[in-house]
């Protein structure tokens, strides 16, 4: 079965879809779908080769359609790894990447290193910023 | 013809053990079209009668009272004594008459559906219970299974404790869509509670089995299963809603039986008369193995030069944009500014009035 087929049959419903937006964009929340928008290209059903990222609380997890899987398989059809969570921004991206470099859905790559990196963004955290001098009124009443 | 694929078989305690091969129903065509259409007509086969009784607000003696009274002409209730009396009857815009067209038991409540229309249906329903992408579009929680279609040794039809059917699940990774129903149960809205349709709830997994040894009671009472012999298989079991993709586990004994009860592209079904499976009206329907191909590539045109639809930035006015003016005619930079100068002679000329003009302006 094509996927160009597939996407006909899922792209009026399904049940991932997200239309909560009047006359916005369409959303969609499967797995293997990198911005969550509706559309074939980023579909992460109807396309057999996809691109997943997960965070599993201690790691990034990235998860792939294996090249030689069996149009039938699901789970095994699976494969997956990880970015440490030591490794930085910087040095993460470049092991997200290492999918698309070797010509696995290059097309994905903008999206995936987006997603990537706001995953790693928002695992760091918050400097600790300086306590705020008092000024003005409260100044003076601190000092007296 | 490459070797047809195969399906795993898998033991009751969830691993793979023997293959069969790929019956031909699971890779006919499927056409979300038939099946919408088949659907709705077959889902209207299970309606009952209803209609308003045909004496609601018929049960007066009402007449119209004629013009000249300064009332409406619609019939009233005679006679006196009591509030009916002289009140407007039977109209559907009256209170107390009948609505309007009073719905009727002689309603069309059934529709006929073509045999070859609900058999491409069912065929097409179950070809995309095959496939893995339609099945998890419809809602069902199929990540961690192995396979779709999910065939399981004939070992399970005799299963007779639930607490059996569970552990198989489990096994096979698929309790989480009996889990995902017994979640969804929600008390439902309206009337229908009162009707014996108290609740409502996602669909569970299709168990289609062969032969049943026990295998319906075991699982009967799980929520969202359902279970249903291959030689009945129905539409409205396998695309609930319309909706393609049902999970289905099989039994291998009634994954084996699939090409006899269907037959094959070839070979007419056993339990069905002459009949053969659909065949696709394209082979190949992967859009871009098709505009690739060497065939379409050897007949279509050369790509030509590249060209741009608009290679300037924006087409400029030359009348109204000086600068563009300029380039145009680098003369008109110089005609401007004698204009420009003469311009400001002029005004300065024209400010010295004299005082004497000045004067003879206004009046004494």
């Amino acid at each position: 079965m094509s996927s160009d087929l597939q996407w006909l049959l899922i792209r009026k419903y399904n049940s991932f879809m997200v239309k909560k937006v009047p006359e916005g964009p369409v959303f969609s929340r499967e797995a293997g779908n990198l911005p969550n928008l509706h559309s074939y290209k980023y579909s992460g059903l109807a396309n057999s080769k996809t691109v997943a990222v997960a965070d599993t609380g201690s790691n990034v997890q990235i998860t792939y359609t294996k090249k030689s899987a069996s149009p039938h398989a699901v789970n095994s059809a699976k494969a997956t790894y990880s970015i440490r969570s030591r490794s930085g921004p910087r040095r993460s991206l470049g092991v997200a990447a290492k999918l698309t470099k070797r010509g696995y859905r290059a097309d994905l790559r903008p999206v995936l290193l987006a997603r990537v990196s706001a995953l790693s963004a928002s695992k760091k955290e918050p400097k600790s910023r300086p306590a705020k001098k008092p000024r003005g009124k409260k100044a003076k009443a601190a000092t007296a | 013809m490459a070797s047809r694929p195969t399906v795993n078989v898998r033991s009751t305690a969830g691993e793979a053990t023997t293959s069969l091969p790929l019956p031909a129903v699971l890779t006919a065509p499927i056409r979300l079209d038939v099946v919408q259409q088949v659907h709705k007509s077959l889902a209207k086969n299970k309606r009952q009668a209803y209609a308003v009784n045909v004496k609601a607000g018929h049960q007066t003696s009402a007449e119209s009272w004629g013009t000249g009274r300064a009332v409406a002409r619609i019939p009233r209730v005679g006679g006196g004594g009591t509030h009916r009396s002289g009140q407007a009857a039977f109209g559907n815009m009256c209170r107390g008459g009948r609505m309007f067209a009073p719905t009727k038991t002689w309603r069309k409540w059934h529709v006929k559906v073509n045999q070859n229309q609900r058999r491409f249906a069912v065929v097409s329903a179950l070809a995309a219970s095959a496939l893995p992408s339609l099945v998890l579009a419809r809602g069902h929680r199929i990540e961690q299974i192995e396979e779709v279609p999910l065939v399981v040794s004939s070992a399970v039809e005799s299963l007779v404790k639930t607490k059996e059917a569970v552990t198989l699940l489990k096994s096979l990774n698929a309790y989480a869509d009996v889990v995902k129903v017994s979640t969804s149960r929600k008390l439902r809205a309206g009337k229908g509670k009162l009707r014996n349709r108290r609740h409502r709830q996602r669909r569970g997994p299709l168990i289609v089995y062969n032969e049943d040894k026990g295998i319906v009671k075991a699982f009967r009472n799980l929520p969202g299963v359902e279970l249903v012999n291959v030689r009945r298989l129905n539409l409205l079991q396998l695309a609930p809603g319309g909706h393609l993709g049902r999970f289905v586990i099989w039994t291998e004994s009634a994954f084996g039986l699939l090409d006899e009860v269907f037959g094959t592209f070839e070979k007419a079904a056993v339990y069905k008369k002459d009949y053969l499976l659909p065949t696709a009206k394209i082979s190949n329907p992967d859009v871009t193995r098709l505009i690739n191909s060497s065939e379409i590539q050897a007949v279509v045109r050369p790509a030509g030069p590249k060209t741009q639809k608009r290679p300037w930035t924006q087409k400029k006015n030359p009348l109204t944009n000086k600068a563009v003016l300029f380039r145009l005619n680098p003369y008109a930079k110089a005609y401007r500014k004698q204009q420009l100068e003469k311009k400001s002679e002029k005004s300065k000329k024209e400010k010295a009035a004299g005082e004497a003009f000045l004067g003879t302006l206004f009046a004494p």
